[in-house]
Parts: C-alpha cells; structure tokens; sequence
C-alpha cells in the first residue's frame, strides 16, 4: 500500500468513525510498515521462514461454501495434508451462502474486534470480493509473500492478479478457474442448444423443459451475463466494451435493452412458465434429477459424473459448452483484516497453491476444478501430477463407464470474460423489478 | 384462604432453596431481555440509518423509504399475513375437532403417538417432504402416473410455489397441529384439569348430549385459556417464519421474512438498512396478526355465548365426526407418504419418473452420511442437554417461586418470556451476535447454548407453567403444615407429581433445541457443526437423497426424546398399581 493510498484511507475512514479509524489506521499501519521495514533487512525467503514458524501448530477456520461433497472431500484431504506438513488443524466452516462470512467479519468489525477475527480465510470472488474490498475487511497485500504464487505467473497472466476485472491488490489469492457448462438428458433429447439463439428455440420446442436460478443468485447472474454478451456481440466494439467498464446509465441504455427482449421471449417457455424460479443451481440439478427439467448449466461440470455415480442425475446426462462462448472466471482465498491466525492462514492459502494440490483439485475424480497455475512454469515431475493419464486411470476405478462418458461431449468454446462486477447489481435490480413480482 | 397460609408458609421460610428460587424470575428475565434488547437496538439503530460499520452514521428513515420502493412489497406482507393466519386457524380448527372427536377414545393416544414425531421435524426437513409428495414429479404425481394420468414425464404444474401460498399453509398446518394437540394433551394429562374435565364431559353425555357438541359447549371454554398462548406462539412463529416459505413458497415475490432474510444475507451491505426497517416492518405485522386473533376470539366469544347455554344436544355430530375422520385421515396419510418418501429417498439409487417406487436399493446414502456425522451428532445431543437442562431448571425454579410469592408473574416478565419468539429470529440474532462479540467471548459452544436457551426456555416454559400453576396448593400446604421444609416439598411432592408435564417438556426443549439453525450458525459463528445446519446446508445442495438421510437422523433424535418420555410415566404408574 502507498502512502497517498494509506492516507486516503485514513481520511476516508476519520470521516466515518473516528475511533475506528485510529484503530484500523494502527492495524494498517503495524501489518503494512512491518513487512517493508524489514524488507530492507532481510530476503523474501527469510519472512517466508518467519511465517512459517509463527504459522505452525494453531486452528486455522476456513469459511468455504459448503453445499458440494466432492469440494467438501478436497478440503478435507487439505487438511490431513496441512496437518502433517504445519501441524495446522484446518476446520471448514461450511457456509451455504459466502456472503455469511461477510456479514461475521462486518459485524466483528463494528464491535471493534480488530485483531482476533473468527474467520481466517474465506473463499471468495465477484461480488463478495467487491464488497469486502470496498469496506476494507480484507488484509491487503501479503499474496506475493506465498512462494507458490509465482507459480501462477501473475507478470503474464493479469487474471490472477484480477477478480472480475477488479484488481485484487494482494488481498486474495487465486485458487481455481471454472467456466460455464451446459447439461442435458440424452434419452430426452438428443440434440442440445449449442448457442445462445439455439436455447431461446430449444426452449419453445420443450416448453417446462429449461428454467435458470432467481437472481441475484451467483449462477443466475452467470447465465445473465453470458446472455448479455452474447445478445451485444454485434454491437461495436466501443460498446460492447463498456461491459468491462463500471456501469453508466448511458451504458446500460446501450446494451442491456436486448437482454430484457431475450427474457420476455425466454420466459412464458420456462418451466413454472418463469412465474417461479429456482434458489440455485444445486436444485437445478434435482430438477434435472427428478425429470422435471431436460437443461440445465453448471460452473463445475466434474460434478456431473460425481453426481451420477450417487444417482443423482440420470446417467444419460451429457456436458457440453456453448458454442458461442462461456463465461469463465477464477475464484480466490482471502484472509479477514481481522483474523485471528493470519501467518497459519498464509501456510495453508500457500499449500492450496502446491502443484500437488492444484493437481489433486484438478483430477475430475476429486472436483474436476481447473488450476490457476502456469504449466510452463512446473517441473517435469510436478506436470506429470496434472497428467490426464493418471486421471483416467483413476476415473476408470472410481466411476462407472456411464458416468465417465458423460464428459465426453464437448464442442469448443471460446473463454468470455466476467463483465465489471457493478453490472451485476444493475441487472439484479432491473430483473427483480422486471420479473421479480408477477401480476 | 388455603392460598394464602401456604404463602405464608413458605415466606417464613428462608432457606438457601427458597432464596434461590426467589432470585430465579430475575435470572430468566434478564437472560431473556438482554439479548432481546440488543437485538432490538441491532435492528432499530440500523432500520434508522445508523451503521456506523458501513459509514453510516446519520439518522434518517432512508431504510424505511427504501421498503415501500420494494417491488411488491404489500404482496410480501399479505402473504405473510395470509398464511400464517390461515394455516393457524386450520391448525388450531382441526386440533379441536380431533381432541372433540375422540376426546373419550383410546385413538387420542394413538393419534398423539403417530403426531408426536411430526412436532420434532426440523421445519426445513418437513418442508422439504411435503415437497416432496406435491412438487410434480413428487409422491402424488407418480402414484397416479402414467396408468391414470398418462403423464410419463412430470407435468408443468405450480405446486409447490404457488403464488397464493397455498403449499406454504398445507407446510405450516401440518408442522403447528401437532404442537397444539401435543400441549392440549399435556394440559388434559394433569389429573386435577383432565380428570374434572372428563368427568364434566361424561356428566353431559349421560345429560344426552352428543360427544362432539359436550366437548364445544363443556371441554372447549375450560381449555382454551390453556391454550390461548401456544395458539399465539404459533401465529407469531408462522409469520415470520422462514424455512417453509423459502422451500415451499413462491418467489416473485416472496413473503416478507424470506425476504428479509435475502436482503440480510445480501452481498449488497447497504441492504442491512433496509432489510432491518423490515424487521420493523415483520414486527408490526406480527402483531397486527397476534391482534386480529385477540379480536376473533372476543368475536368468537360474543357470538357463541347463547349457544353454550341454549340447551340443544347435537349439531349434526355424526356428520362433523365423519368430517374429522377423513380429515384425520388425510393429514396422517400426508405426513406417512411424505415420510415413505423420506425414507425410499434415503436409500434409492435410480429412480426415473414416473416409477412409484425406487428401481434400485443401495446403503451408500446412509453409509457415507454415517461417517461424515459423527461430530455432528455429538455436539447437537450436547447443546440441547445443556441448553434443556438450564431451561428446566431456570423454569422449574421460576414457576416455584411464582408459588412461594403466591401470584403470577407481572404481565410485562410473562410477555418478556415470550419476546423471542415473537421477534424474526433472524433480525434478532443479529443482534445476539453483536452482543457476544462485546462481552469478548470465544467460546463458540457457551455462546450456541445461550442462543439455543433463547428459543428453548419459552417453550420450555409455554408447555410446563399451566401445569406447574394448576398443581393443587393443598398437597403443599398440608405437606407444610407437618412441617415439610419447601425445599422437601418441591423435591419430593411437587416434582413427582409433575413428571409428566416434566417430561414432554424436556422432550419438548430438545427438539426445539434439535430443530434450530439460525441461532447455531450465527451464535456459534459457524464453528459448531449440528444435524441440522449440515441438513440445511445439505438442503439446499443437489442430492435429495443424502438430505433425506440427514431429515430422517433429525427426526430420529427427539423422537427418542418423545419415547422416554412416555415410557418413563408409564412405567412408574405401573408399577404403583
């Protein structure tokens, strides 16, 4: 953080609160000045050292979104690993909204608990980024301290270093990539949507067959968006790049008219004809499970041969991406301003980073989540770990055939990036006033 | 005058007993407001403008304005309004009609004994059931399909989620009948009320009334004063309750507790302003609700007085009862095919629309469910011994001191107990939350406790106080008189003779203990891991199958609870005679 910055910061905060912002400005000041004065002194590797003797043998709590088995299975293998490497016991808080986690350390805050915070690292992106960014809840700038950061190649990859377009200043570390992905049941119908346009017909076709969560959910939103950059593609590219600029009322009377025009369309075909929408794409997946819907759409499709090995989905179930594009991002770990284990939290955040994690996370076995890391970057030995080899190996003991083939569909699809995240909260607004009551 | 030698009594005697016991009314009602009132304070200085976490520090009624621009925003509150007065009243109507229809049967017990579970289901599992039956590739839907239907694949209907919130009142009616019926029955079970009772009731029918009508005109006017509370309880909980309408309800829009919970939850923070001028807003309508329904009553009343003593002995009673039967009837096979389906859930492996039951039977639900429970299940059977347990006592010893000071509590500590179950639980916890982070305490399971003993203890105290005030005074005062020190007197006549309203009660405390969610997540700041914040949280994930484990481990818990404490009277008074 620069000075001007910690200033501005400062007056900001004197503004609002002045016993607060004594506080804060201490904490600011005690985490921000402690690293660059003894930078002079010592090497990256010497603080590294110190972090992990300070880190070692504590509880760290990790508020991770806790609605998916498989993900939950990978933080538990985290733990054992972290358990014998640091002796660090990692607790995950199981969270069914992210958004939890924000609310505990906001209200921390306000009871002025600035130093022994409950949550220690929290699972993040987009919006709750945004928002804990703008409130100044996150500790800032410790991220280049992991040495395994590197490994992402943040210099050539500004992705890493960008949370829907937001740059996230060392106060979150990259963990995974997923993109968009659709998914249907074969036996009801053999040829998926593969474009935007396709869906809107598809749907017509089967009327009741296809629905998407209620906004503001973070899929729903997902689906928006895709929908909007999709509908705006032909526009020029001056305005079509305002959707990764923060929203205007100019902007918005430019691009977001023919997304309202799609949904009015889409909607009277939707199952519940769109007078009822899902809380989220979890119950997507029952509906597709009970037969209700024949569609639907995920962000991570390795669950779909997971979820057909439990008989949760038919295993006619097919994954696919659109043809016209997916949206893609990259979620993070961030560490409170205010927890209570910040050197344990840094150990684990670091290990999550390892090739031997990213490679663990990646098998579609454990959760199919794509790494953040720069393969050109890993040794011979660490890229055999992401080898695809070893993962059909693997794939063959622990799913049926059905099930594996179900990831066998695939059609190419080019990456769309997430728009700015103030748009998200511009068409949640505008949606829930458009559909969110029926007459 | 029996009244007031005993009071004497026991005031001359000023033992360690008698002053603990005086002390204890202070302790329930300060363990109660404390939090009740910071929760206030954390929704009123927010719902005005004041978060000084978010910057914003001027008072203002921004938050109030920012409400009624809500889109749909008298829709949410009629809906609330509507459901929870309207699933109160079927609860309330068909809890009269099946104690009216087999007050006199050996089937009250047995109706009692196939409810009682029902009253220990999380509300969220429950919903999810019902769901499950109604929902179009639900229960129903495949029982009838495809031989009469021709449906083979599920039809497009809109239950549940109807706009009109009719899966909402079905949820809620069937989750509240069971808990009026189960404290009508624990009023009944206390020998002087039941007994003289019955035997009224008999005297009317050798006096040629019919059943149906003695229990309108004798039982009925005796008992509701027992059940006006619970009935309130009820009605408050039902409107602002947020698991059934969140799975059962629509969503454009949703009633007003869901969405106040939305906004709380929302990543938008300045929505805590308005999300607390709606827990202003939820507060209001409860109490519109718990007034309209002091109103009907006095209708009620008025209307019915010349009926009570007009003489005539039969209203169609033979119609009524067949009424209640099928109704009877129909309730039980809903809550048995929502459980069937709980339970084919649990351990289906395929099973395609429209097939009635399951294509394949596996364990691996119930399995990998048992492994990952294990910490679960200990800290909730835990948290709701400790939290019970401090209820028993705080109320046991209350109720006690109610009798040694020889009157009622104050009509302000009597509504004060009731407080949070008045108040959306959500709104309130917030404020908990931000009271514990003041006192500095860590302690995740102390903390879950005393949020836990918040909702525990009203209950706890809803299903004893009649009983415990209705205990007979002369059994003491006779016990006095030979010299029985009150400290022998309440071990060793009072409580015996109580153990039975004991029990339930206990029982009682446990599931609700069992059932809770928010309190869990929010006090224990996410650390302690329950059945039911797993269910939950497994709720809203993808595999109806692994929730159905969870939703049926909940139910198994306090129906355990419910057992005990049926048995152990039952063998006691066996054992007398």
């Amino acid at each position: 953080m620069t000075i001007s910055k910690r200033l501005s910061l400062s007056l900001h905060l004197k503004t609002a609160h002045y016993h607060l912002a004594a506080r804060v400005l201490f904490v600011c000041l005690s985490t921000s000045l402690w690293p660059s004065v003894s930078h002079a002194s010592t090497s990256p590797d010497k603080i590294w050292s110190e972090i992990e003797s300070r880190g070692r043998n504590q509880d760290v709590y990790f508020h991770a979104w806790g609605g998916d088995p498989q993900i939950n299975m990978y933080i538990l293998w985290v733990a054992e690993q972290v358990k014998q490497r640091y002796s660090i016991n990692l607790h995950q808080v199981k969270l069914t909204n992210t958004s939890e986690a924000v609310s505990r350390v906001l209200s921390e805050r306000s009871a002025e608990n600035h130093h022994n915070g409950q949550v220690d690292m929290v699972w993040i992106n987009g919006e709750n980024f945004a928002s804990m960014a703008q409130h100044q809840l996150l500790t800032p700038n410790w991220v280049s301290q992991l040495p395994n950061f590197s490994l992402t190649n943040p210099e050539h990859n500004p992705a890493m270093t960008r949370d829907f377009g937001v740059p996230t200043q060392g106060m979150e570390a990259p963990w995974g990539q997923a993109s968009l992905s659709f998914y249907y049941n074969s036996t009801a119908t053999t040829v998926p949507p593969l474009t935007l346009l396709q869906l809107l017909d598809w749907s017509q076709d089967h009327p009741g067959r296809f629905t998407y969560p209620k906004p503001p959910d973070f899929l729903a939103m997902s689906f928006l968006k895709y929908a909007l950059i999709m509908l705006n593609d032909a526009q020029p590219t001056a305005i079509k790049e305002r959707l990764y600029q923060p929203a205007s009322p100019q902007s918005e009377a430019l691009l977001l008219p023919v997304l309202w025009q799609f949904l009015d369309e889409l909607h009277p075909s939707l199952w519940r004809k769109g007078q009822h929408f899902v809380s989220s794409g979890m119950t997507l997946r029952r509906l597709v499970g009970d037969g209700e819907l024949n569609l639907a759409f995920t962000f991570s499709a390795a669950e779909i041969p997971a979820a057909i090995a439990r008989f949760d989905l038919p295993s006619s179930t097919r994954s696919y991406k659109m043809q016209d594009g997916s949206l893609s991002n990259i979620h993070f770990v961030a560490i409170p301003y205010n927890a209570a284990h910040i050197d344990s939290a840094k150990l684990v955040i670091n290990f999550l980073l390892s090739p031997e994690a990213q490679a663990k996370k990646q098998h579609i076995e454990m959760w199919g989540d794509s790494t953040v890391l720069d393969r050109s970057l890993l040794t011979l030995t660490q890229q055999t770990l992401f080898s695809t080899q070893t993962a059909k190996q693997d794939n063959k003991q622990t799913i049926p055939d059905a099930a594996a083939t179900s990831m066998a569909h695939y059609v190419a699809s080019p990456a769309l990036s997430e728009p700015h995240p103030s748009w998200t909260q511009i068409i949640a607004q505008q949606w829930l006033s458009r559909y969110g009551v029926k007459p | 005058m029996a009244e007031s030698l005993w009071g004497e009594t026991m005031i001359a005697a000023n033992t360690l007993f008698t002053r603990v016991v005086s002390f204890s009314p202070s302790v329930m009602v300060t363990l109660i407001v404390l939090p009740v009132l910071a929760g206030l304070l954390g929704v009123i200085l927010p719902a005005f403008g004041w978060v000084p976490a978010l910057g914003s520090t001027e008072f203002g009624l921004h938050g109030f304005e920012q409400l009624m621009a809500t889109p749909g925003m008298s829709r949410m509150v009629m809906l609330s309004f509507t459901t929870s007065l309207i699933s109160t009243l079927l609860a309330f109507i068909m809890t009269t009609l099946i104690l009216a229809s087999y007050f006199s049967s050996p089937w009250l017990k047995r109706i009692q004994r196939l409810l009682g579970p029902l009253l220990v289901i999380p509300h969220a599992a429950a919903a999810i059931a019902i769901g499950f039956l109604i929902a179009p590739s639900g229960m129903v839907s495949r029982l009838v399909s495809p031989w009469l239907s021709g449906w083979t694949s599920p039809p497009d209907w809109l239950y549940p989620h109807d706009a009109m919130g009719i899966s909402i009142i079905i949820g809620l009616t069937i989750k509240e009948l069971p808990f009026l019926l189960l404290i009508a029955l624990g009023v009944l079970a206390q020998p002087d009320i039941g007994n003289t009772l019955r035997s009224q009731h008999r005297v009317a029918l050798s006096l040629g009334y019919s059943p149906m009508t003695a229990f309108f005109k004798i039982v009925l006017p005796s008992l509701y004063p027992y059940l006006r509370l619970p009935v309130l309880a009820v009605l408050a909980y039902a409107s602002a309750s947020v698991e059934i309408p969140l799975i059962l309800g629509p969503n454009t829009p949703p009633t007003l507790a869901v969405a106040i919970m939305q906004w709380f939850n929302d990543v938008d923070l300045s929505l805590r302003i308005k999300a607390s001028a709606g827990a202003l807003l939820q507060i209001s309508v409860t109490l519109a609700l718990l007034t309209i329904w002091w109103l009907l009553e006095r209708l009620v009343k008025r209307l019915s007085i010349n009926s009570l003593i007009n003489g005539r002995r039969d209203y169609r009673d033979l119609l009524w009862q067949r009424i209640t039967h099928l109704l009877t009837v129909l309730l039980l096979s809903v809550i048995g095919l929502s459980l069937f389906g709980m339970l084919l859930w649990s351990v289906a492996g395929f099973w395609p629309y429209p097939m009635a039951i399951p294509q394949q039977w596996v364990g691996m639900h119930w399995q990998s469910a048992l492994v990952q429970m294990h910490a679960p299940l200990i800290n909730t059977v835990l948290i709701g011994i400790c939290s019970t347990a401090l209820a028993i006592i705080i109320t046991v010893f209350v109720l006690e001191a109610e009798q040694q000071r020889g009157k009622n509590l104050s009509a302000i500590s009597s509504v004060i107990i009731y407080l949070p179950l008045l108040i959306p639980s959500i709104t309130f916890l917030f404020g908990l939350v931000w009271l514990q982070e003041q006192v500095n305490s860590h302690h995740a399971f102390i903390n879950v406790v005393l949020a836990h003993l918040l909702f525990v203890l009203p209950y706890v105290f809803l299903s004893l106080a009649n009983s415990y005030r209705r205990v007979d005074p002369r059994y003491a005062a006779v016990a006095a008189s030979l010299g029985a020190a009150p400290v022998k007197i309440f071990w060793q006549i009072k409580l015996p003779m109580l153990l039975a309203p004991i029990l339930i009660a206990i029982a009682l405390g446990l599931a609700i203990s069992f059932s809770q969610y928010l309190p869990t997540l929010l006090a224990g700041g996410g650390r302690i891991e329950t059945i039911t914040t797993e269910a939950v949280a497994l709720a809203n994930g993808a595999s109806r199958r692994v929730s159905a484990v969870y939703a049926l481990m909940q139910m198994f818990l306090p129906a355990i609870a419910f057992l005990v404490a049926w048995l152990i009277p039952n063998i006691l008074f066996r054992r007398r005679v």
